[in-house]
Formats: C-alpha cells, structure tokens, sequence
C-alpha cells in the first residue's frame, strides 16, 4: 500500500495558489509534511481527506482513486484536522461511541469494548462521562487523535496536531502515534522542524503549494554538511550581514543575534562551522537555496 | 465619560449596515401596508385617511413587536459584546466607572433601537407621494401624530424592551438568552390579547400590555371615523398610566441589573480550569479486534438520536417550547370566545383550531431556526472535517437531521395532542375523538411540517451561509403566502405545499375535501421527494466552496439507486401534477381572485340597467328534489308559476344563475334571447308578451356538477351529511344586488362608482314599495316540495310534512306550505336526532346532530317562551310547526325561513352555558330567529333604507324581552353592555356612512342589531312594555302578510310615536332619526344616615349630549332629556349587581346638576343613568361610589 500523488494543483478563488503541481510517493510508515503556515500543507491533507476537490492531478491509496471513490479511502481513513471543534452537551464517550458506529462498528458490545480501550489509551477514560465543550485543549486534542484511531485506520492524517500542547502532551502525543507503528501510511503535517526530526522516515517539504524537497530527513540534512557556519554578531551589524551573506536564521541568543549562514567557501572572521540541522535544511528550502 | 460611551455607541451602530437593514425593513414595510392594498399590516386601512393620524399612531403602537427580535441585535451586543469577543479582559481592566459604562451602553442601545421604528414615518410619508395612491384618500402630513408616536410608542418601547433585554444580558452573559427573553416578551404579548376577548377583562389587558398595542386599541376602540382622520392619541387616560407603569418596571429591570452587574470575571471558569491537573499517566491498551459493516440505517438510527437529543437539550428549543406551550395550552383552557363573554364546549375540532392558532407559529418558527442549525451544527462547531471524512452516506446525514427535526414536531403535537385530552377532561367534557386528534395533528399538519422542514433543508444547503439561508427561506415563505394574490393566481399547482382547505365538521367529517386534499398532499409530497434528492446531492460535505466542484459532487453521488429514484420520482410527481391539472382546470376551472372579482364587477356593469325592469312575480313553487349524499349530488326540480300582475304586457323575464350549477329554464311561450355564460345571466323573451293577469308556469332543472376533484371545494351546500341549501341554489329571477362587490376599493379597482345601496327612504311610498327587502320578485308565496335522500337521512323543506314514505331504498318526504310565505326558504338533508314537543297544537322540533345533544332543551324552552310572549304581544302565528335545523359549521349563523330555522353547529350547540352569571346565547339566538317569524316573515320592510329596522331590530326587541322574561334585568345589563360595545367600535370601522335606525343600510347590522337593541330597549323604559307592544300588535294588524306596497321604517316610528307621550316625544328624534350620543358621569356621591335609619344621598352629575354626523363628527347639543338617576346597594357575594335602592326619571336641563334623594338602605353606588342605557362611551362613570359620611360612625356605636 502507498499513497501515489500526481501533479495535483489547486488555485483558489482568490488567486492563492494553495498547490502548484504536487507529486509525492508516501509508503507505510510515519510521512513528516513540513512547511511553514500557509504553505498549502492543509489544502493537501483535506484532499486526501476527500474532503476538498484538486484542480487538476491524481490521488491514489493503492488500487484506489482518491478523488473519486470517496467512501472506499473514508473506510480506510483516521483524520484529525488542524483545527476542529466538539459538538455541545454530549460526553466524550458517547461522541466516540457515535463515530465508532459512523465508522462502521455496528456491533454494541465491540464498539463498547473499541471505545472503553481508546479512551483508556487516549487517558481520557476519567473524563470520559465529561461534556466535550468542556474539555481543556490537550484533552479535546487527544479526543482528536482517539477518534482518527477508532477504526484502525490504514491512512492516518494528522494536520498540525501539536499546536497548542504543552511538551508533556506533545510527548505523549507522539507516543501514541508511534504506536501504529510503521504497519499504516500516517502524515504529520506540521511547521515544527523537531516533530519530524523525531518521528518521521520520509518527509517532504511544501513551500507555496511547491514541493520543494522529498526524502528522508538525513538525506536532506547529509547535503548541507559542511556548508553551515555560525556566528554571533551585535545588532547594528545585522543589514550588512544581511547584504553580504546567505543567512538561513537568525535568532536572538543572549539578546545578540546568532546566525546560521550557508556558503560553499568556508568563512571565517568570527564564523564558526555549524553541523546542519533539519531546520537548517527547511529554512534553506524554503529560501530556494540549494 | 458617560457621554463618550453613549456617542462611541451610537457611532458604532451608525456606521453598521445592520441598522439600515432594519430601518429600510420597517419603513418598507409601512409603506407597502400604506400604498397598497396588497400588503396589510394589523387591520386594513380601510375606511380612514391612509396616513390617518390613527393609522400612524396604530403602527408606531405595533411596530414596538416587529423591532423586538432587531433591538435583542443591539441591545444584545451593547450589554454582551464584550464577553462574546472575549474583550472584557481588556475594558474591564480600564479604570472605567461602572454607570458610565453601563448607562453609556444602555442609553446608547436604546436610541438605536429606536431608530428602525422611524421606520413608520418615513415609510408613510414617502408613501402618499406614490404616483398610484389615490390622492384622495390621503389627508396632509399631521406631524403632530408622527412625534405622538415617537413619544407614545416608539421611544418607551425601545426603553423597555431594552432594559429587559440588557438586564438579561448583562445577567446571563449569552447571545441566546436575550434573543429568548424577546421570544418570551412575544409570548407574553399574545397572552395578554387572549385577556382581552372579554369586555369585562379589556381594562386589565390595557394596562399589561407592555407595548401598549392593546392600550392604543382599547383608548381607541369606539372612535369614529371623523376621529380617527384628526386626532392624534396623546399621553393621557389608560395610555399615561400604561406607559407609566411599564417604564416604572424597565427601570426596576434595569435597577436590578445594575446592581448585580459586575466587572469581575465569574467564578465558573476557574471551576473549569481546576479539572485539568488531575491526570493519570497514560495507558498502553491494546485495541480490541472488531468488525467493520457499512451498514448505513444503524447509521442513520444513531445520528438520529444524537440529533434529536442535540436540538432537544439546547437552551433556545427548551425556552421556544416552554414559550409555546405557555402560549397554547392557556388558550386551550380559557377558551372564551363564543361571544357575550360565553365559552363553548371543549369540543376536539376547537381545541384543534386553538393549537393551530397559537402553537404554530412557534413551530414554524422551530423549523426555520433547527433546520439552519442542523445543516450548519458540524460547520458552526468546526467539527465538519472529523464527521465529513468518516464514511457516512450524504443520504445518511440528511435523513437523520430531517427525522430528527419532524420527530421533535411530532413529539410537541403529541404533547399538545395529550394536552388537548387533559383540558376536555379538565372540563368534565369526554368526547374524546382521538382519531380527529391523529389526523389533523399528525397527518394534516405534520405533514405539511414535513414540508416545510425539506424546503428549509433545501435551501440551507445551496445557501452560502446560515444567515442567508434564513433571510431565503424566509422570504420564499413570505411569497408563498403573499405574491400569489397579486398575481391572481388561486391555483395550488405553483403554491408550495398549498392543499385544498379543509373545514372540519361533526357531521361529515372532512368527507367532501378528502379527494382533493389527498391527491394535492401526493403531489407535493413527490415534490419534496425530488427537493431531498437534489438536497442529498448537494449536501454540503468538506471544504467545496465553488460550485463547480459541488457539481462534480453531485455527478459522484448520483448513482446507485438515485437515477432511479430520481426518474421513477420524477415521473410520478409529473403524472399526479398532470392527473390534478386535468381535474382543477380541465374538468373544472379555477379562478384566480381577480377573476372573481371582475366578473362580480361585469356582471354589474353589463345588468345593473336591467335591475328596475318589470318583470313577472312568482307565485307558487313546486319542487321536486332529489339529493344523493353519497355523491354529493343534487337533481332539482321546479315548476314555478309566474304571473304578470301589472297592467301592461311584459316582455322579458331574467334569470341571474348559480355558477356552481348547472340549470336549464322553460318557459312556454318564451325563448332563450341571451345567454351569457361568463356572467350567469339569462334572458327570456315572451312571446307572445305576457299578458296582464296571465300566468305561466316554467319548469326549471338544476343539477350539481360533481366531476372529478377541484383546487378547492366549491360547493359545500351539498355534502355527504349536512346538506343545507336555499332557494337561491336555482337561478333568481331578474339582477341580483348580492352580486355587487361591496368593497369600496375593489369597486374603485375595477371602475365602479359608490355602491348604490338602498333606495332612500320615502314617506307615504307606493311606487318605490313594489318590492320587499328580500327580493326576488316574489311577494307572498306558495310552495310544495317532494324532497328524498338517502335511507338514513331526514330532509326537510318548508311547510308542514304532509306524507314520508320509502321507495327504491330511499327516503321520500313531501311538504306543504302552511300559509303563503316570503320567497326566502331552505332544504336540508342529513343524519338527525329529532327532539319534539307540542305547543299549542304547533309542532316544535329541533333536528340536531347525535354529539350535540347538550343545548336542545334549551332552544325547546326559548322556543315555547317566545311562542307564549309572541303570540301574546304581537299576534297570531301562521305555521304549525317551529324547527330548529343544526346545518353543519361552513356558515356560523341561524337563519330564519317561513317555521323553519337553520342553526350553524360552530355557534350554539357547542355553547357551554352551565355558568349561571352568563347571558344565555342559545336562548337568546332563537328567541330572535323567532321574533323573525313576526319581523320579516309576517312584516317585511319595502326595500328601502331602514327596511332591518323593521325585521332585524324588532327581532332583537322581541329577543330581549323573551330573554328578560326568563332571566332577569341583571342579565339584560350585562347583555346590553355587549351591544352597547360592539355598536361603539363597529360605528368607527364603517366604510360608508352610519345612518341612524330609521335610515339603517341592510348591510349595518352594528346600527339594526346593536344600536337597535339599545334604542328599543330605551324606548320600552321610557314609554312601558306594554305602550310599545300595542305599537307593534297595530303594525302586525296592518301589514301582516299585506301585498304591495311594503311598509317603511316610518310605519314602526309612527306606531311608536302615537303611544309616546308628548314629553317624550322627543325620544323618537334621538333614537331613531339621530345618532345621539350621551356623556354621563357622576361627580360626586355622598350619603348621611339620618336617624329614622334611613339615607339621604346626594350626588352632583354632569350630562352631555352629542348629535354625530354620518362621519362621526359631532356636535354638542343642548341637555333637555328625560334621564334615570338612582343609586344601588352594595352587591351580593357572587353578584355582579347591587339592589336597586332608588330610581327617579328627573328632567334635566342643565349639563351641571345636584341631586337629592332618600334610600331605605346603606348606598353602595349613585349617580346619573345608573342602568346605563343611553349610548356612552363611557358607561362606567355613570355612578360613583357613595362616600357615607359621620352619622353613620355616630350610628354604628
């Protein structure tokens, strides 16, 4: 089973291109979709959700037509969207109970069994008797995680499921997401460079509806080795820097600005060779270098 | 800093479309209800100026309802605005006073709110500058009346409906909360106008309506014409202390939310935040193995419960119920409105049609509402991603919500359904007809709901958005049930979800609407068939914006069995539209309501030169008719004798036809000369010419013409039980006046001048006097009828039954005129019970439906006593029997022909009269259909103005004296307070003209009924009974049954005025000829108990005397009258009325006057016209309590 998509673009109505020719090759296992907010990371994942209509290219899930044979990829399918809401007045349990059924679990005591199990697993079985709308963010998200689960799903889509946790959360999170293992195809959308360091085998990186890099992170991370360097300089010579180098980031460390720079040549005075990071390899991505 | 507030609020709005929206909204709405007769807000502005200062004011006085749902906009998002954009945070922390800030939002809300109402001033003076109003029923601006709206209306509703809504506002800290405190403040309102459908209780419902609506009403309720066009309503009487009082209580409202208003957040959110630390460390479970079905109805059962028990917990539906419920259930229990104050029985098709009055509107109003929530519940809640990707059928979704929607209907007509059982019990009353109950709750008008529901889901689903989709399905509602008139068009084809109306009856059931309601309600059940499949394939599923892509979708989605469905379903929607097109229009024909009109108007315009043309006087009908309930047919024959009884030949006879029914006419010797089918007119030419004193017999044949079903049923004359028909079902000789539009403005629409009403009265008449009021070239008649029906019904017709007998399984009955009668008879066939007694040799009967057993003895008893006061008083009576027929409720009225008196079931057989203090409206109806046999069918008026007063008058003098006789003067004070009201605010929605009784049009029953009540009771207190019964037994000697020519008004003045003595001799000009008007009060009323035990009482009164013009315009005139002055006791526990302790006629002269006189017991109330018995508009302050004064202490040690 691979997820194969094909020069897929989607141009909004207003003018934004949300996906520019998107082909990606996603096999089992966890798939990191890294890009920056807007990069059209959610457009991408509401398509394979069946939930929104490409302009133009190809979607398949093994034998099956993404854009076409909705309810076949629904089956198979566990969402968690970026950004979603509970209905009100209905517990956890009886919200799960009723996806579990939507999902196709018609059987009363499995689906009991199915939803007591996720709830324990999700730590929500405490709350579980507790109104939804009630629910604090890391509680409503890990409901969000357990209702994608319920089905055992073969194609997992989680959409920036870490903004808003706390790191305990994000941890315990991801640990459950590594416990599906590497039997399903699961893509992490996400803007944050550590989540895919940490989790995924395959990445790609999206920056304005561009696939700008596909692979697996040590690869893209092999290529900048050796044309990294740092230095930490004061503030006021931060245009010159900025006129003169090729800075990948810039953050304040000391309240004096650090800088990653990239240069085939080695540089010195006051630069300092840096070994490359993920993040190194998103912001040079998304910066057109190569 | 308050100011700043204030202005940044009012700013705020003004820069807003939202209060522009509204604004146009209402003044869009007043000037359509204004320029046009199309569009009526409240009452049609019928017979005042169209900007009338009443008109204005009227709507400045209701706008206040329509503004409350967009003042809980601003009010609402004044108190709320803060919490719902979580912004309080941020002004709370300001180092803001807490008046300023709540004043500043407050007053700046409450100014806002205003603003649309000025919606009516614009909307009526942009309105009289329309190029199609007519100017001249236009008067100038009346500025005075527009700022006596603002200041009246406008402004303290917008106060108090603003510090109700802000209080619960500030209070609840939710959008929705204050939106449902309005709902409640509407429900409140109707409450109240359920107080006032009794007179004594109008008072009451003045004071608490908190709008002053009912106030304004009531202050206005009995203004003329002449009024209404000048005067504009300030802050005075009941207004002032309306007014008063509500901005007494918004300002407690407010007062008291004020002081709880804090700036602190509440405690309940850091009780939420405390849950978060107790946590558990995660668990590794093992997921249990299950299976996977697609199984999409245990899908659909689920979602179902989840959605239904959605709507069910939330706050607005439970607060929308509770306020339905509180609106209907009252209403089911207080159902006083059978007149005079007097309920009927609980009957189940009431009950049915007090639900449908007052629950409804909630329930549409709960389709309108959940049918958007449910479309957009996932989308609102953002979790339409989660549900959207999960692998449910669209059809799924629908069908859940749609069910669950129509099961929470379903679940209120059930509540309401067990109500309805509970209030009949309440009332001892069981005839429980539980399958009414299913019917029309849960087949008629659940499914019309069902409709409605699949429209609302249609168009949330194409809509952009809710609130789009609200405004649209709104609007179409609103076309639905206004656009089609103007566009004359009647037939139910085009109107979403229109059947044919049904109207239930005891004695057919809906037995002759079930064709054509059944196939209409087929076909626009197939309709919403076809909306849920388009709806199931738009469904709105993900992020489609585009409809491109939705297009796409719906392509996706449309295969499997949909085609199938949609194909199979298209053409059975398709066929039955087909089937009822050929039935409506082919077979039989729709009108539109223009159609209608204009031929009324043709007809007039191509006959009314005919109507003063001789023609040949019937004399003698044989009938011979057969009815076949079953069918709801009718065969007819006639052979009626005509006879020219002038002295010079005639040449034509016309026939005016009944367009229900097909008739053919012949006459020997004459032809068919003209024919026009579009307007049901014949002419006949004799030849040759009818000679003086000849007489020739035609032979008439009219048969119904049942074919197929119609778009609405057109003939309930003959039905499968309950067959009620008059002469009038034949074609009437010559132009028949009942074919005019009467509305003036209809008139004016279609090229007509004033209605030329009746002759204008004439003393010593002959040539006018040819025809009596009744018509039809007919005087005094003979009929005979063999009349059969099905085995199981009775038919009656005129006259004494000579001979029944059966034939080929059916039911024949021959009648026979007792004595020559007025040319104004009926036939009437259905299942009867028949109560019968004998009166002095005359038979009386009572013929009345199985289940209405309950007011028989009653109608027996009024009959015999109105025998006994009749004959006695004014003279013998002719037939030998006296009949009381039930006809079923198409018609609510009683009727009387020649012995024979049709009474509808609506009005009472179902009366509920077991409360002893009320007036005895049965009694009182045949005691008047009684009196009829005397006044119209022994005494008929010529036709000419005052004619009613002659029959109808006297029939209601001759009821009150029965009902006297039998009940008590108490009763009759009671009764003549009703007459006394309803002749008061009727004389101020006259279209025309009022005349006085003498003068009386036939159409005035307000002036021969009501003031004719009052002006012959008056008389017979002023001159004695027996004076003005010798006056009537004279008028019946005279014109009992005379020939041509007919007796005018005069003839009934003239009697009386020849036994009124001469010091009253003034009574006649003011009763009769005038419209007089008195204002009567009592000062002051104080006794002395003097020391024999007895009172001398004195009391200072002020009388006034008014002469109106037919306008209403009056003049004062000086007081030269004979008036009562008395004084009454204390009443009885559970009495209305106190002993009468003193009554003295004194001749007043002076508008200013003392009084003294002596009671034996302690008085209770004094004064001038104590009984009130002269017109007043004012009749309470006739008396005064009696202020006793220090002997009675020094007695009582």
């Amino acid at each position: 089973m691979e997820l194969n998509i094909q020069s897929l673009s989607k141009t909004y109505p207003n003018g934004v291109k949300a996906l520019d020719n998107v082909s990606l090759r996603i096999p089992r296992g966890m798939y990191g979709l890294l890009g920056p907010n807007g990069a059209g990371k959610s457009t991408l994942m509401r398509t394979l959700a069946t939930l929104q209509e490409p302009d133009s290219g190809t979607a398949s899930l093994g034998d099956i037509d993404v854009l076409k044979q909705k309810e076949e990829v629904r089956r198979r399918l566990g969402y968690l969207p970026q950004d979603f809401g509970v209905y009100p007045r209905i517990s956890a349990q009886d919200m799960l109970d009723h996806i579990a059924l939507l999902k196709g679990v018609v059987n009363r005591k499995e689906r009991k069994e199915l939803v007591e199990a996720m709830l324990r697993r999700c730590n929500l079985y405490d709350d579980r008797k507790k109104s939804l709308a009630s629910y604090s963010g890391g509680m409503r998200q890990r409901f969000g995680i357990a209702q994608a689960l319920l089905s055992s799903p073969e194609l997992l889509i989680v959409d920036e499921p870490t903004a808003g946790l706390d790191p305990g959360e994000r941890n315990r999170f991801y640990n459950l997401l590594s416990e599906i293992g590497e039997q399903v195809i699961v893509i992490l959308s996400t803007h944050i460079v550590e989540d895919v360091m940490d989790l995924c085998t395959n990445m790609a990186i999206i920056h304005q509806g561009k696939v700008l890099f596909q692979g697996k992170p040590e690869t893209a991370i092999a290529e900048l080795k050796g044309r990294v360097w740092q230095r930490s300089i004061e503030k006021a010579e931060l245009p010159a820097f900025e006129q003169s180098h090729k800075i990948i980031s810039n953050r304040l460390v000391g309240g004096r600005p650090f800088l990653h720079v990239l240069s085939e040549a080695a540089l010195n005075g006051g630069f300092s060779p840096s070994s490359p990071d993920l993040e190194d390899v998103f912001f040079t991505k998304i910066r057109g270098w190569n | 800093m308050l100011r700043h507030i204030l202005a940044f609020e009012i700013r705020y709005w003004f820069r807003s479309w939202m209060l522009w929206i509204f604004l146009l909204i209402i003044g869009a709405m007043i000037f359509g209800a204004a320029s046009t007769d199309n569009i009526t807000l409240g009452d049609a502005l019928s017979n005042t100026l169209r900007n009338s200062p009443y008109n204005i004011q009227n709507f400045y006085s209701f706008i206040g309802l329509f503004t409350m749902i967009m003042a809980a906009a601003f009010v609402n998002s004044a108190a709320a605005r803060d919490f719902s954009f979580n912004t309080y945070q941020i002004i709370f922390s300001t180092p803001l006073r807490k008046s300023d800030f709540l004043l500043g939002r407050f007053f700046g809300a409450t100014f806002v709110s205003m603003i649309p109402m000025l919606g009516v001033s614009i909307g009526m003076i942009l309105a009289k500058y329309m190029p199609w109003v007519e100017p001249d029923r236009w008067g100038p601006v009346v500025w005075k009346a527009h700022l006596e709206g603002i200041l009246v209306f406008a402004i303290p509703n917008a106060f108090i409906i603003a510090a109700v809504l802000f209080a619960v506002a500030v209070l609840a800290r939710n959008e929705i909360v204050s939106f449902v405190a309005s709902l409640i403040m509407l429900a409140g309102y109707i409450v109240s106008d359920i107080l006032l459908q009794n007179v004594e209780r109008q008072k009451l419902g003045a004071i608490l309506d908190p709008f002053g609506i009912r106030t304004y009403a009531y202050v206005t309720r009995y203004w003329t014409v002449a009024e209404k066009n000048t005067v504009a309503a300030g802050y005075s009487g009941y207004l002032l202390w309306n007014r008063l009082l509500w901005v007494a209580v918004a300002i407690a409202i407010f007062a008291f939310a004020y002081y709880r208003f804090s700036f602190a957040e509440r405690s309940k959110k850091v009780r939420a935040q405390k849950k978060e630390a107790a946590e558990t460390r995660p668990m590794i479970v093992a997921l249990p193995k299950v299976s996977f079905q697609s199984a999409p109805w245990a899908k659909y059962f689920a979602s179902l419960r989840v959605h239904f028990l959605g709507v069910v917990k939330s706050t607005p539906f439970i607060v929308i119920l509770f306020a339905a419920l509180l609106n209907c259930i009252p209403g089911m229990a207080f159902n006083a409105s059978e007149g005079y104050g007097n309920s009927s029985f609980p009957v189940t098709h009431w009950i049915l049609q007090i639900i449908a009055g007052s629950l409804y509107m909630f329930l549409v109003a709960i389709i309108t509402y959940y049918a958007g929530v449910l479309v957009w519940k996932d989308r609102d809640v953002r979790m339409d991603e989660i549900t959207d990707s999960l692998p449910t059928p669209e059809w799924v979704s629908y069908a859940s919500r749609l069910t669950a929607l129509i099961g929470i209907i379903l679940v209120i007509q059930l509540l309401v359904f067990a109500s309805g059982v509970i209030v009949q019990a309440s009332y001892g009353f069981h005839r429980f007809q539980f399958g009414l109950y299913v019917k029309e709750l849960l087949i008629r008008d659940l499914s019309l709901f069902l409709m409605l529901a699949v429209l609302a889901f249609f168009i949330h689903v194409l809509s952009p958005n809710k609130y789009i989709g609200y405004f649209l399905y709104v609007v179409f509602l609103l076309a639905n049930l206004f656009a089609w008139t103007p566009l004359n068009v009647a037939s139910n084809l085009p109107k979403f979800a229109n059947r044919p109306r049904i109207i239930y009856s005891d004695f057919y059931d809906d037995a002759p609407f079930r064709l054509a309601w059944s196939w209409f309600t087929v076909y626009w059940l197939l309709f919403c068939g076809l909306l849920y499949i388009l709806t199931v394939l738009f469904w709105p599923r993900g992020k489609q914006s585009q409809w491109r892509e939705r297009l796409g979708n719906a392509r996706l989605r449309f295969s499997g069995v949909w085609p199938a469905l949609a194909v199979v379903g298209f053409m059975a929607y398709a066929a039955v539209g087909a089937w009822a097109y050929y039935n409506t229009e082919v077979l039989n024909k729709v009108y539109g309501p223009k159609d209608a009109l204009r031929i009324q108007a043709d007809y007039e315009k191509a006959y009314k030169p005919l109507a003063n043309q001789l023609m040949p006087r019937i004399r003698k009908v044989k009938y011979a008719i057969d009815i076949y309930p079953e069918q709801r047919n009718l065969v007819l024959q006639a052979d009626a004798t005509m006879e020219n009884p002038y002295s010079k030949p005639l040449d034509e006879i016309h026939f005016t036809l009944n367009r229900l029914y097909d008739a053919t006419i012949e006459i020997p010797g004459a032809t068919l000369f003209k024919d026009d089918k579009r307007l049901y007119f014949q002419i006949y030419r004799f030849s040759p010419p009818l000679q003086p004193g000849e007489k020739r017999t035609a032979h008439i044949t009219v048969k119904t013409h049942n074919r197929g079903f119609e778009n609405e049923v057109s003939d309930m004359t003959v039905v499968q039980n309950g067959t009620f028909f008059n002469n009038s079902i034949g074609p009437l000789p010559g132009y028949s006046i009942q074919n005019e539009l009467a509305d003036p403005n209809d008139r004016k629409k279609y090229g007509l001048g004033e209605q030329a009403l009746m002759p204008i009265l004439e003393r010593n008449c002959t040539e006018h006097c040819m025809e009596n009021y009744i018509g039809g070239h007919m005087d005094w008649i003979d009929v005979e009828t063999t009349i059969s029906t099905s085995s199981d019904q009775i038919a009656v017709a005129p006259g004494s039954l000579v001979r029944e007998w059966q034939d080929g399984g059916r039911r024949y009955f021959q009648y026979k005129l007792d004595h020559d009668s007025l040319g104004f008879y009926s036939f009437i066939s259905a299942r009867y019970e028949v109560a019968r007694e004998d009166w002095n040799g005359i038979k009386l009967e009572v013929y009345y439906d199985r289940d209405h057993p309950w007011n028989v003895p009653r109608m027996m008893n009024s009959l015999k006593k109105s025998l006994d006061y009749f004959t006695k008083n004014f003279g013998p009576y002719y037939h030998k029997e006296a009949r009381i027929i039930e006809f079923p409720r198409v018609a609510s009225f009683a009727q009387a022909f020649p012995g024979t008196m049709p009474y509808s079931e609506s009005i009472g057989f179902i009366a509920n009269l077991n409360h002893p203090d009320d007036i005895d409206m049965v009694y009182y109806v045949v005691a008047h259909e009684m009196g009829h046999q005397w006044w119209a069918h022994q005494v008929i008026g010529a036709d000419m103005q005052g004619a009613t007063f002659l029959s109808e008058t006297l029939a209601q003098y001759s009821a009150l004296m029965v009902m006297e006789k039998e009940y008590g003067r108490d009763i009759m004070r009671k009764f003549l307070r009703y007459e006394m009201d309803r002749y008061l605010s009727s004389r101020g929605k006259e279209r025309q003209k009022e005349r006085p009784l003498i003068t009386v049009e036939a159409q005035q029953g307000y002036v021969h009924y009501r003031k004719g009540s009052l002006a012959l009771y008056y008389m017979k207190e002023m001159i004695g009974e027996e004076a003005v019964n010798r006056a009537l037994r004279k008028l019946v000697q005279q014109y009992a049954y005379a020939q041509p020519p007919y007796p005018t008004s005069y003839a009934l003045e003239d009697a009386l005025r020849a036994e009124t003595p001469p010091d009253l001799q003034y009574l006649l000009k003011d009763l009769f000829e005038d419209i007089t008007i008195f204002s009567n009060r009592t000062l002051e009323a104080t006794a002395r108990k003097r020391a024999d035990g007895k009172y001398d009482v004195s009391i200072d009164i002020e009388a006034h005397k008014f002469k109106a013009d037919p306008k209403g315009n009056e003049t004062e005139v000086p007081v030269n009258d004979w008036i009562d002055i008395g004084a009454f006791a204390k009443p009885e526990k559970d009495k209305k009325y106190g002993k009468t302790l003193y009554r003295e006629r004194v001749h007043l002269t002076e508008s200013k006057s003392t009084h003294t006189f002596t009671v034996d017991g302690l008085p209770d109330q004094a004064g001038v016209d104590p009984f009130a018995l002269l017109i007043d508009r004012i009749p309470d302050d006739n008396t005064k309590k009696v202020t006793v004064s220090g002997a009675t202490t020094t007695a009582s040690r």
